[in-house]
């Protein structure tokens, strides 16, 4: 079953010195208990996407398309109705837990007001169901710090609150924008442990926003490939892992050291970001791509069918 | 917090007597005094006079019966140029009347302040914003001593609407003026305080949180976003209190309220050294009180620093 | 020795010219920003005409600031208003005296007492400052202690007991306003000076075996001119209004010299008879130098705030 659909979703920035596209008619779907992997470098226009689907796009940003959930496009949902979604149906996971938790506000206060909106719970009810979820992201002592503030907390433990928070209904869709990028490397792998649990236990699907592969590997079943606000290659994780199909990917993967054969040099892929002032008119990637022909200077190539989805005119065979 | 209370009147209290001492001999020690007018007294009487203020006695002994009558009986001793008139009793007539618009005029700031800042922040480059950037420049320009004449002008000499001074008691008409005009730049400054420091928290991290939580955008900005942002503004208010201390001035003599200002200035003319004195300590008193409660206000609202303390 | 070595080197010449140009741009891209602000410019342009009239007003005027014109005193509501038949172009005051000369002379008082002040004020913050930021412990905690006991006093009290103490003479009274804003830019450049002291330049100086007080005038004060010229700028308008108002009070400048302050106050205390331009002429010079100090602050700020720029 499919649970949400995006499609063709652009979205695009006023500036000062004009139009900022920052992604550009993008089409995916989420189905029910999947596990999906964004990945592209920053700018890439991946936590763009996770915004639009929650309707908490910046005030200069515009946004086409459609995001299709139980039958509603999102996108032209009141407030008062994406109100209703947020946090019940869909949450999501901020990247930064140092500015994502309000810091004049206990931490209680700021998971059981959640609860008294969406049900209406409060007092002991609500009490019991807060640390029912901080016990779940194992915060330790958790009935003792109900009444601590953010600051008394240390990166780790505030990013397991910001993941209670996004638990506490039991959503459909976590929403996970780079969930561990500000925490250390051991800290990382106890949230993405976890996330995983909990994913299990409570059935939700996941949208992983990341730029790191390596954590996808270990957690998504399939994966996006996002450059340029746009996608690239779309497929199962292995099949993205073991056969990458498209020319930014493998650009990726070779930027990743591998463990089995540390002797191979990391290569980063050469050249400068694509600018996003001007509507798209070619594969975003052409210019720095290893691969790329005439051809790819003139034409914006479409997505190919499932299962192995990749938007590029070379056929997997040509590519180095 | 009551730790942090006691350490802070620790602080004020050695300031508040050095600056008592100071003041003291800063008085004794400058040239001429109340009773040296053009025609000098004769020997006997300016003899009978200092006996009568205790100025014959050595300085450290004048300074000593000072600071005792001040702490034990909050007594500022007999005014040098009002016969029969004691500092306290100038301070229990004009202080309430200060107190009083001051009171107001501080209400008028934040109350037309603060909401000022608010919409202008959610109406970002609205016609209110715009209001705010001209009031903002306006009492820059048309300080309180330049508004004041102007507010006569229009509200007394041309249509009638208020009368042009003297305090009648209070009552609300005589009020209205002295407090506005006391206020209209601070009430600018907060408000152009406000607006900024909201437009910053509505961008912060949490906010967004809070929008993705679900709540509707009220109780985002009542429960989630006003407190941060009001947090410079409570801290400004201290300064404020402070030039409005000043400004009281100013306003007394103008509107001919009947406030302490006035006496404070008739004293620097006729060179009253203890009304001088006294005043000038009720009014860093008063400074130091204010800044004290606003800080604790500040600490107990923000856990980091209540937490701290 | 490894100073001269550092001294010496290429890389060193190299940066110390570099620092020379990106100053020199500074500043020159500091001036183009300016003079695209056109309220800036316009503001410039009327401060100096504010300047030329305090300078050479009297010139212009047929009556001194001190004389009274008998022909009119008794009768100012009828015959003293404006009028370049009698000479008296803004009129005369309550006394007869003429109001343009008063006014020009009131305007010289102002500006005086409001520059000199805001600048010795700024130049004294500047280096507080800068020996805070630069001896850090004891006596930063001195100076910032000083700073903040400062910032508690309300200064029209200290202002009046001080005038009642020691007389009011216009140098008294650019000596307390002094007193009074010595901590403009104080803290700023503390902050600036902080990270400052740690640079290369600096170091290599030390090493060379310049004084402090040299290093901190001749090579840490220079980088932090543009801190004290816009400090100056918000400086000077608030020293203006400060002398105003004390002069408002009727405890600053002293008759016969007037100020803008005196003056408004004059005429606000005779506009319920009729005699409405005693007090617009004075308060219009008055805001118009508010507002042209108000515009040229804002375009130095827009102009040299690195935060500002971005």
């Amino acid at each position: 079953m499919t649970l949400l659909s995006v499609q063709d979703l652009s979205i695009r920035f006023r500036t000062p010195d004009g139009y900022v596209h920052a992604v550009n008619n993008v089409s995916f779907d989420i189905e029910e208990g999947e596990k999906l992997a964004v990945v592209g470098e920053s700018g890439s226009g991946k936590s763009q996407i996770a915004l639009a689907i929650l309707g908490l796009l910046a005030n200069n940003a515009e946004a086409s398309g459609r995001i299709l959930y139980k039958g509603q496009n999102l996108l032209d949902l009141p407030r008062r109705e994406m109100n209703k979604i947020r946090a019940k149906e869909i949450s999501i996971i901020f990247q930064d837990p140092m500015s994502s938790l309000n810091p004049y506000m206990t931490v209680e206060r700021q998971l059981n007001e959640i609860l008294e909106l969406h049900e209406g719970l409060r007092g002991r009810a609500a009490r019991s169901r807060v640390l029912e979820v901080m016990e779940a992201v194992q915060i330790p002592d958790a009935k003792n710090r109900l009444k601590s503030y953010p600051h008394e907390f240390s990166g780790g433990m505030r990013q397991r609150i910001v993941i209670a928070m996004a638990l506490l209904c039991r959503p459909k869709l976590i929403l996970a924008d780079e969930p561990t990028t500000a925490l250390d490397v051991t800290v990382q792998a106890q949230i993405m442990h976890l996330l995983e649990d909990i994913q299990k236990e409570y059935g939700s699907s996941i949208m992983l926003i990341t730029h790191d592969l390596g954590v996808v590997a270990g957690f998504c079943n399939e994966t996006l490939v996002l450059y340029g606000g746009r996608v690239m290659e779309r497929a199962g994780t292995a099949a993205i892992f073991a056969a990458p199909a498209h020319p930014y990917t493998r650009g990726l993967m070779r930027a990743v050291p591998n463990i089995h054969d540390p002797s191979a040099t990391l290569q980063s892929i050469p050249g400068q970001p694509p600018n996003q002032t001007r509507p798209l008119v070619h594969c975003p990637f052409a210019g720095r791509c290893g691969d790329s022909l005439e051809a790819c200077f003139d034409i914006l190539p479409e997505l190919s069918p499932a299962p192995h989805q990749r938007a590029c005119i070379r056929a997997v065979e040509e590519l180095t | 917090m009551l730790n942090y209370t006691l350490r802070r009147l620790m602080a004020v209290i050695p300031t508040i007597l050095i600056l008592i001492v100071f003041c003291f001999f800063l008085m004794r020690l400058a040239p001429g005094g109340p009773f040296t007018s053009e025609r000098p007294l004769p020997p006997a009487v300016m003899k009978n006079v200092l006996e009568r203020y205790g100025l014959d006695e050595p300085l450290y002994v004048q300074l000593w019966t000072y600071l005792k009558n001040i702490i034990l009986h909050f007594d500022f001793g007999p005014s040098f140029s009002q016969k029969d008139r004691t500092v306290n009793d100038l301070i229990a007539q004009g202080f309430p009347v200060t107190l009083t618009y001051g009171f107001f005029s501080a209400l008028f700031v934040l109350a037309l302040g603060v909401p000022l800042g608010v919409i202008a922040a959610l109406r970002h480059n609205s016609f209110w914003d715009y209001v705010m950037t001209g009031l903002a420049i306006f009492s820059q320009i048309f300080p309180n001593f330049v508004l004041a004449p102007i507010m006569v002008l229009l509200f007394t000499l041309s249509w009638g609407l208020l009368p042009g001074g003297g305090w009648n008691g209070g009552q609300w008409p005589y009020v209205i003026m002295p407090a506005v005009a006391l206020g209209t730049s601070y009430m600018a400054s907060v408000a152009r305080l406000t607006r900024g420091s909201l437009l910053e928290t509505l961008s912060a991290g949490y906010i967004r949180t809070a929008r993705a939580k679900g709540l509707p955008e009220r109780t985002v900005l009542i429960r989630h976003a006003l407190k941060p942002a009001l947090l410079p503004v409570i801290s400004y208010m201290g300064p404020v209190f402070v030039y409005m201390i000043t400004g009281s001035v100013f306003i007394d003599i103008f509107f001919s309220t009947g406030g302490i200002g006035q006496n404070f200035i008739d004293a620097a003319y006729t060179r009253d050294y203890a009304v001088i004195l006294g005043l000038a300590i009720l009014y860093s008193v008063l400074t130091f009180a204010l800044l004290l409660i606003v800080d604790l206000i500040y600490a107990w609202i923000d856990p980091k620093i209540r937490s701290g303390l | 020795m490894r100073a001269k070595k550092i001294m010496s080197s290429p890389e060193f010449a190299q940066a110390a010219a570099e620092e020379m140009i990106n100053s020199r741009s500074f500043w020159a891209d500091a001036r183009i920003r300016f003079f695209k602000n056109k309220m800036a410019v316009i503001s410039v342009t009327l401060l100096f005409g504010l300047v030329l009239f305090a300078s050479f007003g009297q010139f212009f005027a047929q009556w001194s600031y001190e004389e009274i014109d008998w022909s009119v005193l008794g009768r100012v509501k009828e015959a003293g208003g404006p009028s370049l038949e009698n000479g008296h172009y803004f009129g005369v005051d309550e006394l007869g005296r003429d109001l343009y000369a008063r006014v020009v002379q009131g305007s010289r008082v102002s500006l005086l007492v409001g520059f000199l002040a805001a600048i010795i004020a700024v130049c004294i913050g500047a280096t507080m400052g800068a020996i805070a930021g630069y001896y850090g412990g004891r006596t930063d905690q001195i100076i910032v202690g000083a700073l903040n006991i400062t910032l508690s006093i309300p200064y029209i009290i200290f202002f009046v007991v001080w005038q009642a103490f020691f007389g009011r003479s216009l140098m008294q009274m650019i000596l307390v306003m002094v007193i009074i804003n010595w901590t403009a830019g104080l803290l700023i450049v503390r902050g600036q000076v902080q990270t400052l002291k740690n640079k290369e330049f600096v170091d290599a100086a030390r090493m060379l075996g310049m004084s402090d007080a040299k290093i901190i005038f001749k090579h840490i004060l220079p980088n932090m001119l543009w801190v004290i010229v816009i400090y100056m700028s918000i400086s000077i308008p608030e020293m203006i209004m400060y002398e105003s108002l004390v002069s408002f009070l009727g405890v600053g400048i002293q008759e016969p010299n007037t100020s803008w302050g005196a003056l408004i106050s004059e005429g606000a205390k005779t506009m319920t008879f009729g005699t409405l331009w005693q007090l617009l002429y004075p308060a219009a010079f008055f805001v118009i130098a508010q507002v042209s100090l108000y515009y040229i602050g804002d375009g130095l700020r827009d102009a040299l705030d690195p935060k500002e720029r971005s």
